[in-house]
């Protein structure tokens, strides 16, 4: 993940770590598709954000927004099925910001507890990829009616 | 009747609502039809070349329509259908 951010920077990674339980084995990286036309209004960004997006150039968009492409998204639903995993974490990066959720990625993951069931995934911890300091952090998060608490990662 | 679940950002083009029914044989003609009822969702959905654009998932019965048949995937009466927008976030 942080390999990927890094090659990815200054705009934004996003992808999806599957496995079996609560463990992490495998690692899908999803295109970041904000700067296609027409895809920040079909996210679900709140005016604000769609404003701030729309000052922006396409480019530039994607430093501070990620629309994760559908079609890597199948792809990989179907690599799980396949190996018998389940999703377990979406994750993206914040090239310039801290490793907490903004307020719309609270806002989106909120907007999507409804959608989890109705694609036959199960709800997901969130992790942000911070690389604002030489050192990136990394954190979890369970992100819940609008409620944000951290969850433990463990590496072996 | 076919419901389909309308995503937040698509509500305005149909009045609000959540969901809607139709009648189609296939995913082609619900688009038309739910264009035909709510102008302009066709043109969210797709691009200028018809195809379903890539920030948009369309699910029949929680089957992702890539896995079927796209947007030949046939549709019968009693299906459910969700548009659902891409995962994202800032």
């Amino acid at each position: 993940m942080v390999a990927h951010a890094k090659e990815l920077a200054p705009y934004e990674c996003c992808g999806l770590l599957a496995g079996t339980g609560n463990t992490v084995t495998r690692i899908y990286r999803i295109k970041n598709v904000v700067a296609l036309e027409g895809a920040q209004q079909l996210a679900s960004f709140d005016a604000a954000k769609v404003a701030h997006l729309e000052r922006l150039s396409p480019a530039e968009r994607a430093e501070i927004a990620f629309v994760m492409d559908a079609q890597d998204l199948a792809l990989a639903q179907k690599d799980m099925r396949r190996n018998g995993h389940t999703l377990q974490v979406v994750y993206h990066s914040h090239p310039h910001d801290p490793a907490r959720p903004s307020v719309t990625d609270i806002k989106i993951a909120t907007d999507y507890e409804d959608y989890w069931g109705k694609i036959n995934l199960p709800v997901p911890a969130y992790l942000l990829v911070s690389l604002m300091h030489q050192t990136p952090d990394i954190r979890a998060y369970w992100i819940k009616g609008g409620a944000v608490t951290p969850a433990e990662i463990a590496t072996s | 009747m076919i419901k389909v679940r309308i995503p937040t950002p698509l509500r305005p083009l149909t009045k609000n609502q959540g969901e809607v029914e139709t009648t189609a044989g296939s995913i082609a003609n619900m688009i038309e039809t739910l264009n035909s009822a709510h102008p302009g969702i066709k043109d969210r959905l797709c691009d200028e070349s018809g195809e379903l654009r890539r920030f948009v998932n369309i699910y029949v019965n929680e089957e992702d329509i890539r896995f079927l048949k796209g947007k030949e995937t046939m549709l019968k009466d009693g299906d459910e259908v969700s548009i659902v927008p891409a995962i994202a976030g800032g």
